[in-house]
């Protein structure tokens, strides 16, 4: 344990020597290396960590001697989980900066970044090792402040400050509900410690559940729930690449452990029925997250956006898992609590993983096109060969193929949700049912949006020069890429890695798999419900190939490949303007979900003259989509606007007219004490 | 029935050859059906075999604007179409390789098939791959729910999405024991009528850019590339009409392992593969193209039967 812990301050060392050096080395040419070497050590470092506690005891000190500031460490294996998700993305994502913050050298002082980068990360995962409401509440505004000044980081750009202006907004009302959620704790255990919180015994119902929504308001917020998600889309986009990347991986990770903390460990999910609507609400938030999430990612042309979008889509399966888990335990199914729960927990782990990977290679585009909008883009895997197929990676990944590691978390989900024939009660079972549409809705959708945006990126031409410009990234930023890839493809084939990681780490009633086992689901009459072997599906897809391919080359024999134009009916020479945009693709589910976007199709004619309509100039098209949330909260903010401003009336600036209010709050508060109603 | 013995892995590596080798004929027969019906004489039974060996001899032109991905999704949508082939039980009640994967890892599959598809027709540049893309991205987001559905339905009658499991027990259920089950039988259809390309989906028949889908996606293809391409889907087609068959009228499969069980089963198998083909054959006659937007409707039919399906299982 001591040499553990020896381990969490070399950790903290690394971080502070790398925001302290890239400060000092600011203005040199070397800077980077001084600023990501430390970070990706750091992270390393952080990884071996949380391996070590997951083979071995927990980590719990305190540190100081005043009861109130005591710091407390407790590294658990839930909390080390997250450090190894958090460690895993930011040693990828650390490497990947040291080509990537390049980008910034001419514009302004790089150092500024650095120091942030490495304070985001250590607040992070300073955030899950402490167990004390004060200092988690401190390291949670720290990350939440270095992430606000990241995101404004190009500040240049007037759009980037106003949302990050959102951001803070958001992230504060939902650092006021974690507050006040751990007030209510705090009134009933007498204490700020977390363990105080663990064992806290009975405590009256109406308390429980008032904590519970409140920490899930403010934890959503962090996470991006609809309809508290408004700020994650801005946020995420406006942010630098590298930044947009943690975010997206590491700090709606911390959301998610908060929530998990909250459910199974200050509170012990049992058998009691209680628990029953706090897990279906989360299932419904669950729903309608994925579900608005992917319709608005369908239609965006930001690829920033469409991954923040996703990221929203993708909490909401997370949650779906949750709040399964949730529900199965309060009808005392263990084991399918515990799928439920590896299916959450293993999709929170693949979402990073590979949404870490595709805001990187986002960036990359940004960094050698200098645009997000796909439209813009096209060509780019014969530009960017490798960036491209770490694209594809990460876009089947996050669709949930085979064989890659997000089929195996969204099989897991399915799995959890085909159970609920289990469930003793048939308006349940009906609801979620409703839930498994609405999520088997999101996967294909969430295909049509993947599938849209790497095929317009980076196939057919290139719609731009900027996009026909393009040159493939320096080799830093492919290798944080790599590292990242390759651990999609790893957890996809070698599934058993991932969920023996979340049976140790969340100490669940489960036998790790072992290598050459299928992962199973045996039903109640002992029947096998589902299974799956991913190794030997991948000898089999193999095998097929090699006797194919040695079947063609026998049967077809010696043929040759000749290239030539694509087939142009003739006309001569296709342009890039011929070719499908981004918004034709997606035009036809955008007409069928018309009821959600609203659609508006504005067809404006220029004429030579006005008296002859048969002579036309120009004709201008302009499609667009709505966006209820934000309408809805433009329509809130213009309201609480307009009825400030009238408060504002009273604020006259004439000292006669204040010393009038000052009389009348006098003589109303004699006259309040004098009937008795104070005092 | 768990363990991967010898004699099953060559039984198994035998039952997905059977298949391989079967599906151009299935879409001999259907084609037959089809113009016997409208009066024509129709191209022999055989002829999309010799097509197929025809395309595997001819030399290839490819798009100048195209990528690797082009070139590999011919190989792709192949071997997925042949590696699911080996998850399903023909015969036997049980696929020797059940344990492996089940029916969502063949749902995987086909999904990773089209995905490449898809990108191919985007890949070469032209109007046609674009909207042939399109469709095919609007059609599968959509009957993605449909089939996830079905699979629900399917699942919780029969106890598992082990297409063994299924298959097994639905052996010994009698038909009409559910009516759940019969509008899954519905929402399937619908599914394998979208899944396969037919009318009034699509009209794979015709080169014409207001009707295609499946056809405008792989236009640029030619050779090898198209011989494999073409051929995949006809065992596409064979293994969806397959499962169809095993899940929903098992009866006559062979619920052990001998020899004479299995040549009826295999014998009774390809009855009924070919006479559910027939009848496809005689709907796409009967039946005109459907708008594009109308098609929708289908799917929600096929939505809204299995969501009955599943409301009656509860009930």
């Amino acid at each position: 344990m001591l040499e553990s812990l020896y381990l969490v301050y070399a950790i903290f060392g690394f971080f502070s020597l790398g925001a302290i050096s890239s400060l000092f080395t600011r203005g040199k040419k070397q800077h980077v290396y001084f600023a990501y070497i430390p970070a990706a050590i750091g992270s390393f470092l952080a990884i071996v960590l949380s391996l070590i506690v997951f083979t071995s005891e927990d980590i719990h000190i305190t540190l100081g001697y005043q009861q109130i500031f005591d710091f407390e460490i407790f590294i658990d294996g839930v909390a080390s989980f997250f450090i190894l998700i958090i460690g895993l993305v930011s040693f990828a994502v650390s490497i990947y900066s040291l080509s990537y913050s390049k980008k910034f050298d001419d514009k302004k002082n790089n150092s500024n970044l650095g120091m942030l980068f490495n304070l985001f990360i250590i607040s992070m995962m300073l955030v899950i090792t402490s167990n004390n409401v004060f200092f988690f509440l401190i390291f949670w505004e720290l990350m939440s402040l270095t992430s606000f000044f990241l995101v404004i980081y190009e500040h240049e750009n007037e759009n980037n400050l106003k949302s990050g202006l959102t951001y803070l907004v958001m992230t504060h009302l939902g650092t006021a509900f974690i507050l006040t959620s751990f007030l209510f704790m705090y009134a009933q255990s007498g204490s700020f410690s977390f363990d105080s919180f663990r064992d806290i015994g009975i405590i009256p119902d109406y308390v429980r559940d008032i904590a519970f929504i409140l920490a899930f308001i403010g934890f959503g917020t962090k996470a991006g729930i609809v309809p508290l998600h408004i700020w994650l889309p801005k946020a995420y986009a406006s942010a630098p690449s590298n930044v947009s990347a943690l975010m997206s991986a590491a700090s709606l990770n911390i959301a998610i452990y908060g929530i998990v903390r909250y459910l199974f460990d200050f509170n012990s999910i049992d058998d009691s029925s209680h628990y029953l609507w706090w897990g279906l609400a989360i299932i419904v938030i669950g729903s309608i997250s994925a579900l608005v999430g992917v319709l608005y990612a369908l239609v965006e042309r930001d690829i920033k956006r469409i991954l923040a979008y996703s990221s929203i889509e993708n909490v909401g399966i997370i949650f779906i898992g949750l709040g399964l888990s949730v529900v199965f335990a309060s009808f005392n199914l263990t084991s399918l609590s515990v799928l439920a729960f590896v299916a959450s927990m293993f999709h929170t782990l693949n979402h990073a993983i590979f949404k870490g990977l595709l805001f990187m290679t986002a960036g990359s585009i940004h960094y050698s096109t200098h645009t997000k909008n796909i439209e813009d883009l096209g060509g780019l895997i014969k530009k960017m060969p490798w960036t491209g197929l770490m694209f594809l990676i990460g876009t089947i990944a996050i669709i949930g193929l085979p064989p890659l590691n997000g089929f195996i978390s969204e099989w897991l989900t399915l799995q959890s949700l085909l159970s609920v024939f289990q469930i003793p009660s048939t308006i349940l079972q009906v609801s979620i049912a409703f839930a498994s549409l609405v999520l088997a809705l999101t996967m294909g959708l969430a295909a049509a949006t993947f599938v849209r945006l790497f095929g317009i990126s980076f196939l057919s031409k290139s719609r731009t020069l900027k996009a026909a410009d393009a040159i493939e990234v320096p080799r830093f930023m492919l290798a944080g890429k790599a590292i990242l890839a390759s651990s999609c493809i790893v957890l996809g084939i070698l599934h058993f890695i991932g969920i023996n990681l979340i049976v140790t780490a969340f100490n669940l009633p489960y036998t790790p798999l072992s290598p050459f086992e299928p992962l199973s689901i045996i039903g109640e009459d002992g029947k096998s419900f589902a299974s799956l072997m991913m190794p030997t599906v991948l000898i089999i897809l193999f095998s097929v190939f090699v006797s194919i391919f040695v079947l063609v080359k026998i049967m077809g024999g010696k043929t040759s490949i000749k290239k030539y134009n694509t087939w142009d009916c003739g006309f001569g020479s296709l342009s890039e303007r011929t070719q499908y945009t981004a918004t034709s693709l997606a035009e036809p589910l955008s007409r069928i979900f018309a009821i959600f976007y609203k659609p508006k199709n504005e067809i404006i004619r220029y004429f030579y003259s006005e008296q002859n309509q048969y002579l036309k100039k120009s004709i201008n098209v302009k499609f667009s989509t709505r966006n209820i949330f934000e309408e809805f909260y433009d329509l809130l903010i213009s309201i609480s606007l307009s009825v400030l401003n009238k408060i504002r009336k009273i604020q006259t600036g004439k000292v006669n007219v204040y010393i009038l209010y000052i009389v009348i709050a006098l003589l109303s508060l004699l006259l309040a004490a004098g009937s008795g109603i104070i005092g | 029935m768990d363990e991967l013995s010898f004699t099953g892995i060559i039984f198994g590596i035998s039952q997905v050859l059977l298949l391989v080798s079967l599906s151009p004929l299935i879409v001999g027969i259907m084609r037959k059906t089809k113009a016997k019906s409208q009066k024509r004489i129709g191209s022999p039974i055989i002829q999309p075999y010799f097509d197929i060996i025809k395309l595997l001899r001819k030399d290839e032109v490819i798009s100048e604007q195209s990528s690797w991905i082009f070139r590999c999704t011919p190989w792709i949508n192949f071997v997925t179409a042949v590696s699911v082939a080996f998850f399903i039980p023909v015969s036997l009640i049980y696929s020797p390789f059940g344990v492996v994967g089940d029916i969502l890892l063949v749902v995987g599959l086909f999904g990773l098939g089209k995905f490449f598809t898809i990108l191919a027709g985007l890949d070469v540049a032209s109007s046609f791959g674009g909207l042939g893309s399109s469709r095919e991205i609007m059609f599968s987001a959509l009957v993605e729910p449909a089939l996830f559905i079905t699979i629900f339905v399917i699942a919780i009658f029969y106890g598992g999405t082990n297409i063994s499991t299924i298959v097994s027990s639905a052996n010994e259920i009698s038909f009409l024991a559910a009516p759940g089950v019969l509008f899954a039988l519905i929402a399937f259809f619908i599914i394998l009528m979208a899944e396969t390309g037919k009318l009034p989906f699509d009209n794979q028949s015709t080169h014409l850019e207001l009707t295609m889908i499946h056809e405008a996606t792989i236009l640029e293809y030619s050779g090898k590339s198209l011989a494999l391409i073409e051929w995949s889907q006809a065992i596409k087609q064979i293994i969806l009409l397959t499962l169809f068959v095993n899940i929903f009228i098992p009866w006559g499969i062979a619920d052990s392992f001998s020899w004479s069980q299995i040549g009826f089963g295999v014998l009774l198998v390809i009855v009924k593969i070919i006479s559910l083909g027939i009848l496809i054959a005689f709907i796409e006659i009967r039946i005109a193209k459907w708008r594009l937007f109308r098609v929708v409707d289908l799917i929600a039919i096929s939505i809204a039967s299995s969501m009955i399906g599943v409301i009656f299982f509860f009930i």
